[in-house]
């Protein structure tokens, strides 16, 4: 990228060309929606700066949902209203939701056969451990805060081991976060 | 009535889902497997596999479970009710966060909550990696899939594909 700036970028012209945008997104992102929304957006069709689309991502990273369906609406509200959130937000899932349809279908039909179920299962087993990955690399800011540490080690006991429900888990939880941040321990 | 009720649920699901569906995994298999009954712990792992190897956000898995725990109708209603409540929040918070961008308490809070959203996260992948207990089969394919997430920059597809080759191996 040049040192043109911000002037490159402008918002879609259109709300189809929104809905488009945001539908190439969802019927390309195999593995991880969240790379091909930064390609497409800031990339491909240019409609955000980079900087601004981190700002709008750490936002939506920590707001309640699914992290790219809240940028798809937090974007749609920006540049069309109500109408370009719902039109950015359709245009996400519209493909994604038929090939999964289609996916279940079909391993309905073969659920009962050992093999199959073995390499689903396995599959499955993979993906609890990106999610492993991911939170490893999402602790870095807090590997050497022993608070921040102590917060992570009980959330994850509560939750995954003793399986307390995470409508009790998630008030205490952020309470002692706030209580760690604002002694300056996080 | 059962339809009611998966939407209900799914609706406050989505209120809670901070640090979107991995922190809400458990929560999820504790309700459908271990309160309902609506299926077992392998069955909700293997949902979630068609989910991620589907293109798309993994909002989807809500779709895959509430049509495995009532129907078609019921998976419909799990995924709106999941995606409503979220989506009005980001809706009405989006502004009003970006004019609080210099805010103290705005920086306070995000970092508050990046110990929860770990520890979340990771209940989320051990959930759903151990669906039979805490086997050393779970924990190799596991172990591998977060390694190479955490060590290269692969497409994550690699690993579930390698998932799927050692859960055929192993299962």
């Amino acid at each position: 990228m040049t040192e043109a700036g911000e002037t490159q970028f402008a918002p879609p012209r259109s709300l189809w060309a929104l809905y488009l945008g945001f539908l190439s997104i969802g019927a390309r992102s195999f593995g991880g929606v969240l790379p091909w929304a930064h390609r497409v957006l800031v990339e491909e069709r240019r409609w955000i700066a980079p900087g601004d689309f981190a700002e709008v991502l750490a936002l939506c990273q920590f707001l309640p949902g699914p992290n790219v369906g809240n940028v798809s609406v937090v974007l749609g509200r920006r540049w069309f209203g109500a109408r370009g959130a719902l039109a950015a937000f359709a245009g996400l899932i519209a493909l994604p939701l038929v090939w999964v349809s289609a996916l279940a279908v079909l391993y309905a039909g073969y659920a009962d056969v050992p093999e199959v179920r073995a390499v689903v299962t396995g599959v499955g087993v993979a993906g609890g451990g990106l999610f492993v990955g991911t939170a490893l690399k999402l602790a870095k800011p807090i590997a050497r805060r022993p608070w921040g540490l102590a917060i992570a080690a009980a959330s994850f006991g509560a939750l995954g081991i003793w399986r307390v429900s995470l409508f009790a888990v998630l008030p205490v939880a952020v309470a002692l976060g706030w209580a760690a941040a604002r002694r300056g321990r996080l | 009535m059962l339809l009611l009720r998966i939407a209900f649920y799914f609706a406050l699901l989505s209120l809670v889902s901070v640090g979107g569906i991995p922190s809400v995994m458990p929560e999820m298999q504790r309700q459908v497997v271990d309160v309902n009954g609506w299926m077992t712990a392998a069955k909700f792992t293997q949902m979630f596999a068609v989910a991620q190897a589907a293109p798309g956000p993994n909002v989807l898995v809500t779709a895959l479970v509430g049509w495995q725990s009532g129907g078609v109708a019921a998976g419909a209603a799990a995924l709106s009710a999941f995606c409503g409540p979220a989506a009005a929040i980001a809706y009405w918070i989006g502004g009003f966060w970006d004019r609080m961008r210099d805010a103290p308490w705005r920086r306070a809070f995000q970092r508050s909550l990046v110990p929860v959203t770990v520890g979340f996260i990771l209940a989320g992948g051990y959930v759903l990696a151990t669906p039979h207990g805490l086997d050393w089969k779970s924990v190799l394919i596991a172990g591998a899939s977060a390694a190479c997430l955490y060590f290269t920059r692969r497409n994550p597809l690699w690993m579930l594909a390698g998932g799927g080759v050692l859960g055929y191996l192993l299962f």
